[in-house]
């Protein structure tokens, strides 16, 4: 059957079901077509991206999908993003949320660091990867040029932790701290590490890293908190 | 919310899905061998010598009769053996054999380049779910065998279990035995408690494979402890002649506590070890001339300090090593190791013991391994908790033995070609076609963060599995039995009980 003929609750659960599955080249043609058929790209996001991470989300967190699986999903999240972002941009929907994130100056372990990209990207977050080894002018250049809500640090060595302080100082000196939100993480780093150095957030997984910066945007754009 | 959908819920079902049971262990890994010509040698001679000037007991004049028109010098209960009558009756024992279960798919091959994991057999005691250390029962009994045969890890559902002390001695083999039947598909072991005992064990059998098939593959294997030193009882005996004579399996087991019941060094027990179990195998091979049996092994040490019982110990991996290589010398299947340990609870140190173990018991190449799980506190009680963590680690073991592949798939030459320095392979096409089953994943073992586990209930691995035992218990279904065979193992348990509480008992 193809797309054309499926009703639009049927297109939702099959963009839901292709998102589950990974598979990008077919969530782009029905993110499409769901335009196409005079859907708002809010709407889109909502009943098909969204809703299907949604189960993505919960799959993983009881071990019914795997690590790559919520890649591919990610992905393919991330392609159908790429089509409506503009959209959602031009009707003044609210944004999902932009982030900065990286490792920190003397550290270049960074699977931790990209998993957490990976399923910001897959909440349909835009994400500025910043890669490995940033000093603290990277992030404020990074902060002046893409303007985020969320900027992320991540750090595996205790020796490079520390430095974590440092770019929180900076942001202060530049005048920024106040513009983004900066959420810490990394195998040594804790809650109370995060408090310490200045961060608003610690988050423990990749998981909750993506629960905090959504509970965050929504009080951002005065929702409250969502459950 | 939406309906769950096709795909997913075949995702779903396939995580569900009890797992099927794993195809029994190959060994790919050379052995890890501790005698060299010389050393298999000396141990030779040594058991030699012993059964030529010292000799065995056994408390059985037909026994000896037998032995006696081969050959052998009989002086009183003693018998004294050559070594070319020894040798001759061992040759005549297969290198391997196969024993049914009840489904086909279940049976299992002994010897050979494969291994047989068998739950623990004998404990009075269980360690239960409440961690209380009680008698057990026959619903415990029935519980191991279930659990068992849940267990994707475990090949067969072993004998006693635990015993079930609040039936009566004289009729629980019976018990036991359509236990293993009704509530398991798998192999199982005969009861060795008296000659008529061990009769309606064959008959049962019997009942569910039919009598000729059983004789052309054994349906029972059934254990045989020699009383060591150098003894072998006459219960042990009356059962040996009659699955001897119906060519059901034996497991020719001498119980060797270093210190005690054999000389305080590894190599003398072992030269006395090796003697009565080959004398326990040559009996069977002079009654039933290639009948299956295997060379045992039960050697632990004692505490010479305080007289206990030590398990887990290096020196009894030592002892492991030898009498597997000699057993492999012999050209006979070898039974050892399990997953032992003195701690009365699935604590650090019942992890400690029984993973030391359970690994040299595959290094050595073990083909059939009792009381691979489930053992507490030198083998008086069998944990339901134990037997959970001891299966995740047969699990792990399963992978372990296999050894490493090197295919061209293996090597993964196109994922590497995809992924640039510092980058990561979880989205390779590699990656894609293998991480379902790439690693094994431990069910009961907890890789979560700190914070995480906290959340979660900051619960350690008794607990974990203590919950999954129950849950398993609880979703329990008995495989399909055909109601015919059901229904004339229950009339022959029936008629058997009544005719036994008409016999005179001294118990």
């Amino acid at each position: 059957m193809s797309l054309k003929e499926l009703s639009d609750d049927d297109l939702w659960l099959q963009m839901q079901d292709d998102l589950y599955d990974g598979q990008k080249d077919e969530v782009v043609e029905e993110t499409k077509e769901a335009l196409a058929r005079g859907h708002t790209p809010q709407q889109v996001l909502s009943e098909g991206l969204v809703a299907g991470m949604d189960i993505v989300g919960a799959d993983f967190r009881d071990g019914i999908l795997f690590v790559p699986e919520v890649l591919m999903s990610a992905n393919a999240m991330k392609a159908g993003m790429e089509i409506l972002r503009p959209l959602l941009v031009e009707t003044g929907a609210p944004r999902i949320g932009k982030m900065v994130i990286g490792t920190v100056k003397g550290d270049i372990h960074d699977i931790g660091k990209n998993l957490v990209a990976m399923m910001m990207e897959g909440a349909g977050f835009e994400v500025i990867n910043l890669g490995v080894n940033n000093d603290a002018q990277k992030f404020i250049d990074a902060i002046r040029e893409h303007q985020p809500e969320i900027i992320g640090m991540s750090a595996l060595l205790t020796t490079t932790m520390p430095y974590m302080k440092v770019v929180i100082q900076a942001l202060k000196d530049e005048g920024l701290r106040d513009d983004v939100y900066v959420m810490v993480g990394g195998a040594p780093v804790t809650e109370s590490f995060g408090q310490a150095v200045g961060a608003d957030a610690y988050a423990r997984d990749a998981a909750v890293a993506v629960e905090m910066a959504k509970a965050y945007m929504a009080r951002r754009r005065g929702e409250g908190v969502a459950a | 919310m939406t309906e769950l959908s096709e795909r997913r819920r075949e995702r779903r079902a396939r995580q569900v899905a009890p797992r099927q049971l794993a195809a029994q262990i190959s060994y790919t890994q050379p052995r890890h061998e501790l005698l060299d010509t010389n050393g298999i040698r000396r141990l030779h001679d040594a058991a030699m010598r012993v059964l030529r000037e010292f000799g065995v007991d056994f408390y059985d004049e037909e026994c000896r009769a037998i032995f006696a028109d081969h050959g052998a010098l009989v002086k009183g209960e003693t018998v004294f053996l050559d070594e070319e009558l020894v040798m001759r009756a061992v040759a005549r024992a297969p290198r391997q054999f196969t024993q049914l279960a009840r489904n086909p798919a279940h049976h299992v091959v002994i010897g050979a380049d494969k291994v047989t994991f068998a739950p623990v057999y004998g404990p009075p005691f269980v360690q239960d779910l409440d961690g209380v250390r009680r008698d057990a029962t026959l619903a415990d009994f029935q519980n191991f065998v279930k659990l068992a045969y849940l267990s994707p890890w475990m090949h067969h559902s072993g004998g006693t279990v635990v015993e079930p002390m609040d039936e009566p001695v004289a009729t629980r083999h019976l018990d036991m035995v359509l236990s293993h039947i009704l509530y398991s598909d798998k192999a199982f072991m005969g009861s060795v408690t008296s000659g008529p005992n061990a009769a309606d064990s064959v008959t049962m059998a019997e009942i569910v494979f039919g009598a000729a098939a059983i004789r052309e593959h054994p349906a029972l294997i059934s254990l045989i402890n020699v009383s060591s030193p150098r003894r072998y009882d006459d219960r042990m005996l009356a059962a040996l002649k009659v699955y001897a004579r119906a060519r059901q399996g034996l497991l020719i087991t001498p119980f060797i506590l270093t210190g005690a019941m054999g000389p305080a060094s590894i190599a003398g027990s072992l030269a006395q070890l090796i003697a009565e179990a080959l004398a326990g195998i040559a009996l069977v091979q002079l009654i039933e001339p290639g009948c299956p049996v295997i060379f045992g092994s039960f050697l632990s040490t004692m505490d010479l300090q305080s007289g206990a019982l030590t398990m887990g110990t290096p020196e009894a991996q030592l002892g492991l090593y030898c009498a597997a290589q000699m057993a492999r010398h012999y050209g006979l299947p070898f039974r050892s190791g399990g997953a032992f340990s003195s701690a009365k609870l699935p604590d650090a140190q019942a992890g400690y013991e029984s993973a030391l173990s359970m690994l040299p018991t595959l290094q050595a190449g073990t083909h059939f391994v009792l009381h691979a799980a489930g053992w507490l506190d030198n083998g008086l009680a069998a944990g339901y908790a134990k037997f959970m963590l001891d299966c995740e680690l047969l699990g792990m073991l399963h992978t372990w033995v296999k050894g490493v592949d090197l295919s061209d798939e293996a090597l993964a030459f196109d994922a590497m070609a995809e992924v640039p320095p510092g980058g990561h392979y979880l989205g390779t096409g590699h990656t894609m076609r293998h991480f379902r089953d790439a690693f094994y994943r431990a069910e009961l073992f907890d890789y979560t963060s700190s914070e995480q586990w906290e959340l979660n209930g900051a619960q350690d691995s008794y607990a974990r599995a203590s919950a999954k035992a129950r849950q398993l218990l609880a979703s329990y279904e008995p495989p399909p039995l055909d109601p015919a065979i059901a229904a004339n193992l229950h009339a022959f348990v029936a008629e058997r009980k009544a005719a036994i509480a008409r016999e005179p008992r001294d118990f």
